[in-house]
């Protein structure tokens, strides 16, 4: 035993009280340093010598720099990020559809009922020109308004794509870090034996903002991450790294798909593929509830112009000319798959508004068949020829398909935006009814009457060609001269039906009373029946058979505003597991500052005992020099 | 356990983070007195109150067209009566002309009076309202219906009615068509009254020709009679119209009462309520923001000198 000995235990001590400091040190620093763990320095003792007498102890030496990190806390924090990221995602995307809604006074509603309340006052004032251009107007500012909605909707899809876009730009800029980080730890690790735990802390916070765009699958091996998406679609394998890119959807141009490129070859993840994150919630979003609002909103304006045309056609004009279109009623648009290899076309038109969904559909060539899907279900139907009628839909194909070509039928999807007013001209409103008169001859010795008559929606197809006058007889208690049939019994009260229009006889007749009805090819000012039509369509349950237009726009607003307040109170909830999550992981791997005040106490004194220690070595030393002197 | 330094300052943040943006939201409800601001709010009140608010602007509309509808019926009610008028008046002439002791002359005289009452009952038919429309001509409203003619008048319009939606249930009809009122129960007014005219301008020479007068003036009298009845059913239907009007307008205004209460209810902000959670929050802003400060002042470097 020397002097020697107590001087170097003494340096021991010293050099690891000083890696103590700068561990706190280095802690201190990194208290608010996003993924950082804290650090402590592993001391064990120095073994010790054999002296005959017993084990003299040698000092101390410091085995490693750990840092404190739960690798379960930590996948389970990621997981809580793609959770809670997806539901924010999708929740801050639903509030601009909830606050383009929210406007009561600017929204759709009132435009219809503005609508509606003109045709009121046509049907009061039939003729009156400004009643007319009131009409007219207030079928400008409801095109207007679905159009508004219809843009506002479309530029919420165009922000998505671009959000899907850097979304993908962050999560190849995460993984080719994360595979660089490997390289280094690897390195570093073979080169020391010891952990490199500052890149360990950047790689896992990196994992963690990539979970923030996407659910991840980490796998550990060998102290290298490989980083897995979707079904298992490699991102990140050692120091290699795979790459997602935007690409445009081959069945819509509209929409950019997450594509997946490898070896050259890009496959697209359809939204079933990819979940969590920002990205997971921007596809669900498009495919939840943007298609479906847009959608909705389309089927009503659509319906709308449909049943105002209609009702229109119906009437008379102030010309006396049959009604023609108030709007130009949205079309559906059919897609060709870009993949497609044989050149058949597919096209689809509105037979029947009011039977038209909201679903979107998909028609494949399957062998010699048609097969069409309706989305919103999976119900398929399995055609052999075309065209076929469904849903209230015409679809037809032409050309040469080859097997599992397939195209996308959109019904509804861009009716809001393409809505528009067919006229501007206030003669064109067709306010009164072609048939303009019923009524009993001034000779009638009965006191029988007929009502106004009115029409059915197919009168404009076959009109009436001419008068007729029916006849009674009272032996027979019937009708005759019906322009096409029999006589017909006549009961007072009841509707008497001819071709596609109607009315109602009261009262007694006597032998012989004769009663004319007539049409008419000028219009009659006073005449209001069609307008009524008109005004009644406010009423009539027209949107999908089921609905009336305010009850429908209710519905989007109600699924809107559910959606929205459901997403909130998930999100709410996946916030408070994450911050949970959060707490027991900084709980364990954070810096408390106290903490470290402790330590850097301890290492304090740790150092200055060990100066003192050598400062006792080194007067030892002296005390022995001086016996010589 | 353990709590990180970031943890403390973390979860402060958090905790005011949360309150500042419930204050926000109570201003905004209690600047604006609505509890819905947005669908998500509350989503079923959101789309009931666009049902409840079509439903209001409908009755108001209703309520638009019976006062239309109202003064066009008082319009036909007095013109009716006018028109019974004139024809009680030619009733009273048929039963002087029936004095025996008239003469040609005289009975002449009474002709021409019976002229001038047609001409009036023409004028009376052709009726415009206040924009100018003819109210006796069914749906034909640019068309003068009556041209008084040497035997009467003739018809030029025709026999529409134009309904109008009254309540929500309930359409009522605008006008009534000439040929409802002066062919009532199959009697041409004018035909009869002209027909009586050249009746007592024809001198009673014979006895014959003195029972004709007889008859013809007995029969004229039993027309009109008729026609006055069909007039009568007519004006009781516009009166009873216009009572279910006088009734609809009241059951509108209740149910406007109750709409309004409706939405109110789907949407308006429980005010005291409001403002009591807006003292509440703000008390307990106050001390979170007040122990994050001396929480956070809590540090042990603090005492290492």
């Amino acid at each position: 035993m020397a002097t020697s000995n107590i001087l170097s235990i003494g340096q021991s001590a010293l050099s690891a009280a000083q890696a103590g400091l700068s561990t706190t040190g280095h802690n201190i620093a990194n208290a608010s340093t996003p993924g950082y763990s804290r650090q402590v320095v592993i001391q064990g003792s120095a073994g010790a010598q054999n002296f005959g007498y017993g084990y003299v102890g040698q000092g101390t030496q410091v085995t490693t720099v750990q840092r404190i990190f739960n690798d379960l806390l930590s996948s389970q924090i990621s997981s809580s990020q793609s959770s809670y990221n997806q539901i924010n995602t999708y929740a801050s995307q639903m509030s601009q559809i909830d606050n383009m809604l929210a406007d009561s006074t600017a929204g759709v509603s009132p435009a219809l009922q503005n609508f509606f309340n003109t045709a009121q006052t046509l049907s009061a004032n039939p003729s009156d020109a400004s009643a007319r251009q009131a009409y007219l107007s207030a079928s400008q500012a409801l095109a207007s308004r679905f159009q508004s909605v219809g843009n506002q909707l479309n530029s919420i899809n165009d922000s998505v794509n671009s959000q899907i876009g850097s979304s993908i730009t962050k999560i190849n800029s995460y993984t080719s870090q994360i595979a660089n980080l490997n390289d280094m730890i690897t390195k570093a690790q073979n080169l020391t034996g010891q952990p490199p735990n500052d890149l360990l802390d950047q790689r896992d916070q990196l994992v963690s903002d990539l979970s923030k765009e996407i659910k991840v699958t980490v796998v550990n091996q060998q102290g290298s991450y490989n980083v897995f998406v979707g079904n298992g679609q490699p991102m990140v394998v050692g120091g290699d790294k795979y790459t997602l890119v935007p690409v445009s959807s081959p069945t819509d141009p509209t929409k950019v798909e997450v594509g997946y490129l490898s070896k050259g070859v890009v496959t697209v993840l359809g939204q079933q593929n990819i979940t969590g994150g920002v990205l997971g919630g921007l596809l669900q979003f498009r495919d939840e509830s943007l298609n479906s609002v847009k959608n909705q909103m389309g089927q009503l304006a659509l319906v709308v112009g449909q049943a105002v045309n209609d009702q229109n056609m119906q009437g008379l004009d102030l010309n006396g000319v049959q009604g023609g279109n108030i709007f130009n009623v949205p079309v559906p648009a059919v897609n060709a798959n870009t993949n497609n290899l044989g050149s058949g076309v597919v096209t689809a038109s509105v037979s029947n508004a009011s039977a038209v969904t909201t679903s979107d559909y998909k028609l494949e060539a399957v062998g010699t068949n048609f097969v069409v899907t309706r989305l919103s279900d999976g119900v398929t139907n399995t055609y052999s020829s075309m065209p076929q009628t469904l849903d209230g839909l015409t679809i037809n194909a032409t050309g040469t398909m080859q097997p599992g070509d397939n195209f996308l039928i959109l019904p509804t999807a861009n009716g809001a935006a393409t809505l528009s007013v067919a006229t501007t001209n206030i003669n064109k409103i067709a306010a009164s009814s072609p048939v303009v008169d019923a009524k009993a001859a001034t000779t009638n010795a009965g006191n029988a009457t007929v009502s106004t008559p009115l029409v059915n929606s197919s009168y404009a197809g076959t009109p009436l060609a001419a008068a007729f006058t029916l006849t009674y007889n009272s032996a027979t208690n019937q009708l005759s001269g019906f322009p096409s049939g029999g006589p017909q019994t006549y009961t007072s009260g009841a509707t008497i039906t001819v071709g596609n229009m109607s009315f109602v006889m009261t009262g007694t007749p006597t032998n012989g009373d004769q009663f004319t009805v007539s049409p008419t090819t000028a219009n009659s000012p006073g005449d209001n029946r069609n307008a009524l039509g008109l005004v009644n369509l406010q009423t009539s349950k027209l949107v999908g058979g089921i609905n009336t237009f305010v009850d429908a726009f209710a519905q989007v607003v109600s699924n809107v505003g559910n959606k929205t307040n459901e997403l909130n109170i998930t999100g709410t909830a996946e916030k408070t597991s994450l911050g949970l999550l959060t707490d027991a992981q900084q709980s364990d791997s954070g810096v408390n500052l106290d903490e470290e005040a402790t330590n850097l106490l301890r290492y304090q004194q740790a150092y200055q005992a060990a100066a003192k220690m050598m400062q006792i070595a080194s007067q030892l030393f002296d005390t022995l020099l001086t016996i010589g002197q | 356990m353990r709590i990180s330094t970031n943890t403390i300052y973390n979860n402060g943040i958090s905790k005011i983070n949360d309150l500042t943006s419930d204050q926000s939201k109570l201003l905004e409800q209690i600047s604006t007195m609505k509890r819905v601001l947005k669908p998500s709010d509350d989503p079923v009140a959101a789309a009931r109150a666009l049902q409840v608010k079509q439903a209001q602007t409908l009755n108001t509309q209703y309520a638009n067209n019976r006062s239309a509808i109202t003064s066009n019926l008082e319009n036909v009610d007095t013109t009716l009566n006018s028109i019974s008028d004139i024809l009680i008046s030619t009733q009273s002439t048929i039963i002087s002309a029936g004095d025996a002791a008239y003469s040609d002359s005289q009975r002449a005289d009474l002709a021409k009076q019976i002229r001038s009452s047609i001409g009036q009952l023409v004028g009376v038919a052709n009726s415009k309202d206040a924009s100018g429309n003819y109210i006796f001509a069914g749906y034909q409203t640019n068309t003068k219906p009556y041209t008084e003619t040497a035997t009467g008048a003739t018809y030029a319009g025709d026999s529409g009615q134009a309904n109008i939606q009254v309540s929500a249930e309930r359409t009522m009809p605008a006008n009534y068509a000439g040929s409802q009122i002066f062919n009532a129960n199959g009697v041409d007014v004018f035909a009869t009254m002209s027909n009586l005219a050249t009746l007592l301008e024809t001198p009673v020479t014979t006895q014959a020709a003195r029972d004709a007068l007889t008859a013809g003036l007995a029969s004229a009298n039993s027309a009109l009679g008729t026609s006055l009845d069909g007039m009568l059913a007519v004006r009781s239907q516009v009166g009873s119209n216009l009572s279910e009007l006088d009734s609809l307008n009241t059951a509108g205004t209740d149910i406007a009462t109750q709409y309004a209460s409706t939405l109110s209810g789907l949407q308006d902000l429980d005010y005291a309520q409001a403002v009591t959670d807006l003292t509440k929050n703000k008390t307990v802003l106050e001390a979170a923001q007040q122990s994050f400060v001396q929480v956070t002042n809590l540090s042990l470097f603090n005492y290492l000198k």
